[in-house]
């Protein structure tokens, strides 16, 4: 209990540096937030009566601890693009942006653990060749390459999948699925690579390991041997290393949702950065960075469970 | 009576980078029912391959094999092994013949409990329910003396030590009563004081159930405390073998007689008040020695309280609440040309104490003096000058030399570090340094990798000779050696006592060596030095309970005098840590006779 108080605490903290970092960034970039709202053509008076109004002239710790104030309330603000307010907007692109994350990190999961224990059984054969190459491939393409071939495979040549768009689940499960498998796909493919490689090395050092032996000497199958004894054991650093990638992720989904057009937050992140809609700047990098901070709080949470060796304190 | 075990021109082959080595050629003997047969040889001798081909386990590791016969007296009535179908061996392993290897730390499954660990195998073999198996589970753990079984159960492998965790791997080999039990050197990781556990608790379980052991080990005393009969190995082939008296009273192989002149018989220095060179047959009796300076000359080396904790830190604000106390008071001095040991198990301190001599590890109360001079506060360059004079030779020579320089490199490093030499005069000193160390000139630009163990240690030696040490401190250096590889070193490293004046600090386990190199002996339990005294004195005339129940425990490379050993103390070993303001009380001594003091 006292690790959980003290990893939240060091939680806010961080979160106050980004936030300070944030909104430092987006406020010594050049350009200027009311000229961008009003236009370059706009009256010199009414910029300024809107400079006065949006509290751009008063010192700049003011107006992080008005902003700060606001973020901390609920009141997160209004989009200057979308002239709505930010806070029900994230809510709502982040959970469109929870689904293909999850569906990205399913199919690389459950593509990657048993490829690379097939090639760590199979070590230094043909069956490890085939599966590192195919890591290999993976990684070495970036994910837009890999959404452009699924669109031109599935969309275009076969015609099974949309190519574009997103579908709320709450509205058709089904077409929320469609309609987000193939982004996940080509999010989880370069994913999927990097977690094959881990579970190969992973698995290739616990085979080794004495207590393998003594399972076989045990009289178990190979199948138990593998599947129950080793892979317990390989879990935990592979999940850890699935927990990292989630923040890489958020990276990716600014390219695939945009590629895909899927309404999420890599979407409305690449629209507020292409409008210079600060305050939506702002609230998007924090809610990303909050999320990855929560995600790796919750995997070092789930190793405990996972490995009874690892006590938090 | 017919073999249970019959093994007929066993050779096995593994598959390497380099093409196909035969690791085991044409190896032949039988285990009768009930028996101990001790597979003895040093590394690289077949003895783990071939118990490894009787599980048909060789395969895992890329081996297989290429001929001969693996007869077992199956319950079901005798078949081959190297011919039985995968299905057959699962069938076998771990029902009628059981395993144990020598890394309990590693043996278990660090994510299943105990308890699940052990019901697996009952299952499988003896399709009992879970509850069934879990009360058999129970029965086997009180078996091997685990106390509170039913609660180790539901605990996973790190809560147990390690001798404890060995109990628990003999206690599911033993769990369908097999008829075989192959014990892989099984207390080669362990203390002594639990190895001789460990050894009563085979013994006693085979009296129990009447079934055979293989016991495979490198270590002759072992041999001789338990075979009935011996299989010596060297090279992948059988050597000799014979029951165990014939084998240690007129061993037949010139190699089983090198072998075991090498070994160090403990007691056998009783009469004897000066250290003695190993015996290596075929090789020249060692120069008699001039008489090392008596104990009390003016030390070279003396600790004064010697106090060394590890601070235990928690918490947000990483404050220290708890200290491992590592060393605690320990004093001693050490004189020129003398050998002092410091002996004691895992945790004892032993080590930190070498440490701390060379300012490796930061003493937190007392005094290290070095040729009278107090050197416990020295730092820069006079601390760079004490490492001059006190230089280390570690354990594993595999890890402490680079393996990215050739040789020469390394042992002149310290000399050019310290500018005692260059150029010309260096090549020639590290040169003369491979002729002092017995080591062939052509190994001067060799790798380590291309060396072996033995010789490995020998260019640490040269290393830590190279700048003219007065004391050398020896953390096991001679562990990780094979016996006769040990034997050489030993000599080499009393010989240059003699002629360069070094004074050792020799830490080791080994209590048989130890009697016959050490000219003063210290015992360390829980950070504190319990009995120092001359060697003589410590090894005939014991004092402390601690260094008597440690003599107790050694097994004597003499099948005649084979040891009764006590049943397993279960009491937990005493902590190390205390909270952090506590405060240890002093070392104080009884003097029992000139020199020999015992802890009060």
């Amino acid at each position: 209990m006292a690790y959980l108080g003290n990893r939240l605490l060091s939680l806010v903290l961080t979160l106050f540096l980004i936030s300070m970092v944030t909104f430092a960034v987006t406020h010594i970039l050049p350009g200027d937030v009311a000229m961008i709202i009003m236009g370059t053509q706009s009256n010199p008076e009414a910029l300024a009566g809107l400079r006065q109004s949006l509290g751009l002239n008063e010192p700049l710790l003011v107006q992080y601890g008005r902003w700060i104030g606001g973020m901390v309330t609920g009141d997160w603000g209004t989009s200057l693009v979308f002239r709505e307010p930010i806070g029900p907007l994230i809510a709502q692109k982040a959970a469109a942006s929870a689904l293909i994350v999850a569906m990205s990190m399913s199919i690389a999961l459950a593509a990657a653990i048993p490829l690379g224990v097939w090639a760590a059984v199979h070590r230094d054969r043909w069956q490890d060749g085939a599966a590192s190459t195919t890591a290999l491939l993976g990684v070495s393409l970036p994910d837009f390459f890999w959404g452009i071939m699924l669109i031109l495979l599935f969309a275009r040549v076969l015609g099974w999948l949309p190519s574009s768009g997103f579908v709320h689940p709450a509205d058709d499960f089904g077409g929320a699925i469609r309609h987000a498998f193939l982004p996940s796909l080509a999010l989880g493919l370069g994913l999927m690579a990097h977690l094959t490689r881990m579970t190969r090395a992973t698995m290739t050092g616990i085979l080794q390991q004495e207590f393998i032996r003594v399972a076989r000497a045990k009289g178990l199958s190979e199948r138990t041997v593998i599947w129950r004894y080793a892979l317990a054991n390989a879990i935990g650093p592979v999940v850890t290393v699935a927990g990292l990638q989630v923040g890489y992720l958020f990276g990716s989904i600014i390219v695939i949702e945009s590629l895909f057009n899927f309404t999420g937050m890599g979407w409305l992140t690449y629209q507020a950065l292409l409008n210079r809609d600060i305050p939506l700047i702002q609230a998007t990098v924090f809610t990303i960075a909050a999320v990855v901070m929560i995600v790796s709080l919750l995997v070092d949470l789930l190793y405990t469970v996972i490995d009874p060796r690892v006590r938090l304190g | 009576m017919s073999a249970l075990v019959d093994i007929d021109g066993l050779t096995v082959g593994f598959r390497t980078a380099d093409g196909p080595v035969t690791a085991v050629a044409d190896v032949s003997f039988t285990v009768a029912p009930g028996e101990t047969v001790c597979v003895v040889g040093e590394s690289g001798s077949g003895k783990s391959v071939t118990s490894l081909s009787l599980m048909r386990l060789v395969e895992f590791g890329g081996g297989a094999i290429l001929d001969g016969r693996l007869r077992f007296d199956a319950a079901a009535g005798p078949l081959d092994v190297a011919r039985a179908s995968d299905a057959t061996m699962r069938g076998l392993r771990g029902n009628e013949i059981g395993m144990i290897f020598q890394e309990p730390m590693t043996s278990l499954n660090p994510v299943f409990t105990i308890g699940r660990q052990m019901v697996d195998g009952l299952r499988l073999h003896r399709n009992l329910a879970r509850a069934a198996a879990r009360a058999r589970a129970v029965e086997l753990l009180r078996e091997v003396r685990i106390p509170e079984p039913e609660r180790r159960l539901d605990q996973y492998p790190h809560e147990l030590s390690g001798g404890m965790r060995q109990r628990v791997v003999i206690a599911m080999a033993m769990a369908c009563r097999p008829r075989l039990l192959i014990a892989d050197e099984p207390t080669t990781a362990l203390d002594v004081t639990i190895q001789a556990e460990i050894l009563g608790l085979i013994d006693r379980l085979k009296r129990e159930t009447g079934m055979a052991v293989l016991f495979i080990t490198h270590d002759m005393a072992v041999v001789a405390q338990m075979a009935d009969r011996v299989v010596v190995m060297r090279g992948g082939r059988v050597v000799e073998t014979g029951p165990v008296e014939r084998i240690f009273a007129a061993p037949q192989a010139d190699y089983t007689r090198a072998l075991l002149a090498a070994v160090p018989r403990l007691g056998e220095m009783a009469d004897r008040p000066a250290p003695e060179p190993m015996r290596i047959p075929g090789a020249p009796v060692p120069a008699a020695r001039p008489s090392a300076p008596p104990g009390d000359a003016a030390p070279i080396l003396e600790l004064r309280h010697l106090t060394t904790r590890f601070p235990v830190r928690t918490g947000m604000l990483r404050r220290v609440t708890a200290n491992v106390h590592a060393v605690e008071d320990v004093s001693f001095a050490l004189a020129a040309g003398r050998t002092l040991s410091l002996v004691g198990e895992s945790g004892c301190g032993k080590s930190t104490t070498g440490r701390s001599v060379l300012r490796l590890v930061e003493p937190t109360s007392g005094e290290i003096r070095l040729g009278g001079r107090d050197i416990t506060d020295l730092g820069g360059r006079d601390l760079r000058r004490l490492r001059r004079d006190v230089q280390m030779i570690f354990q594993d020579p595999f890890a402490s030399l680079n393996p990215h320089m050739r040789l020469a490199q390394q042992v002149a490093e310290p000399m050019r570090n310290f500018g005692t030499a260059r150029g010309r005069e260096l090549a020639d000193r590290v040169a003369d340094l491979f002729d002092r160390v017995q080591l062939p000139r052509s190994f001067l630009n060799r790798y380590p990798h291309e060396l072996s163990g033995g010789q490995r240690q020998r260019v640490a030696i040269a290393r830590a000779l190279s700048v003219g040490p007065k004391v050398i401190v020896a953390d096991e250096a001679v562990s990780a050696l094979d016996v006769s590889v040990q034997a050489q070193v030993l000599n080499l490293m009393m010989e240059l006592q003699a002629d360069l004046g070094l004074s050792f600090l020799f830490i080791s386990h080994d209590m048989a060596v130890v009697e016959r190199v050490s000219h003063d002996v210290a015992v360390m339990y829980l950070g504190r030095i319990v009995e120092i005294g001359p060697r003589a004195a410590v090894f005939a005339d014991p004092r402390h309970p601690y260094t008597r129940r440690l003599l107790a425990s050694v097994p004597i490379a003499d099948p005649a005098r084979r040891r009764e050993f006590a049943q397993a103390d279960t009491a937990p070993i005493p902590s190390p840590v205390h909270p952090a303001g506590y405060v240890a009380p002093r070392s104080e001594y009884r003097e029992v006779a000139p020199g020999h003091r015992v802890l009060v």
